[in-house]
């Protein structure tokens, strides 16, 4: 869960995780038109493997990023931290 | 089906509410060119689309609407909270608000709610992705529109990005034009409709 201690941390890895996924948003549309593009296909199994590192380290320190990654046993992290849209969301 | 990612593509953070800003921006939620009406027509436009490459671009695409969609709620929201009722009345939000307050409610700047009609799906490849190529270039007028009208960093930012992105779906839409002319006789473009007539086969 979020707090004033790793505050700082979960902002930067979900800035992170955004700046990888705009990298593999590029790649998926590009690959679209161009499947067999070798080069293309080793940059996104990379991007995409950096991903789950960084989504892994964010949900454990931070708070589920999709209803797949609650880590908590006894707690709904879910509905715990600010939504996207609110000012002081990560 | 789709799964929510609980979080912005890019990030949101306007420290200075303004409605007159929003009412300007609002047309990108629910106005002709705007995030609404971009996914649902490029999301509606797959079903019948011969070519699973395409298809492809219409999905990734389409989907990446509905976070620029999700984005330009976002700057409506944070642009309109914590506004005082004088604020409000002196400001060309007033009408909106008499009817949505500030709940976030898909209208063009005019005032006119989301209108489908500008979603256009035709059914024919060639027809469909020159309505995308110009769909995505109408959003990018739009865009520029509101950049020339807002002054705050903190809303241009955002709004510069999905400016950019509306150049690059283009972008995309030209290649998966070029590929559905690939696929199509090279000696008459319009001898078929593909997504119509059986003898064109599926690629």
């Amino acid at each position: 869960m979020t707090n004033g201690n790793n505050h700082a941390r979960c902002a930067q890895l979900l800035q992170q995780i955004r700046e990888i996924d705009f990298c593999i948003v590029e790649t998926v549309l590009y690959l679209d038109a161009y499947p067999d593009h070798q080069q293309a296909l080793e940059y996104y199994h990379r991007l995409v493997e950096e991903r789950g590192k960084a989504m892994e380290q964010y949900e454990m320190a931070c708070g589920p990023l999709t209803i797949y990654g609650n880590q908590s046993q006894n707690s709904w992290d879910w509905v715990k931290t600010p939504w996207p849209w609110e000012a002081d969301a990560d | 089906m789709w799964i929510y990612e609980r979080k912005l593509q890019y990030p949101v953070k306007i420290k200075t509410p303004n409605a007159r800003t929003a009412q300007i921006i609002i047309s990108q939620l629910g106005g002709p060119d705007g995030e609404l009406n971009a996914s649902m027509r490029y999301l509606n436009q797959r079903y019948s689309m011969p070519y699973r490459d395409i298809t492809g671009i219409l999905t990734d695409v389409g989907t990446e609407e509905l976070a620029h969609l999700e984005m330009v709620a976002s700057i409506l929201h944070q642009l309109t909270r914590n506004l005082s009722e004088q604020e409000i009345a002196c400001s060309p939000f007033a009408t909106y608000f008499v009817d949505h307050t500030t709940g976030i409610y898909p209208v063009a700047a005019s005032g006119m709610p989301t209108t489908t009609s500008s979603i256009a799906v035709k059914g024919d490849v060639l027809t469909d992705l020159n309505e995308d190529l110009a769909a995505e270039q109408k959003a990018r007028t739009t865009y520029d529109n509101i950049l020339r009208l807002v002054d705050d960093p903190d809303v241009r930012d955002p709004i510069k990005y999905l400016r950019a992105r509306e150049v690059v779906h283009y972008q995309r839409f030209g290649d998966a034009l070029r590929l559905a002319q690939d696929h199509l006789d090279s000696k008459n473009f319009y001898a078929t409709n593909p997504e119509f007539d059986r003898s064109a086969s599926r690629k």
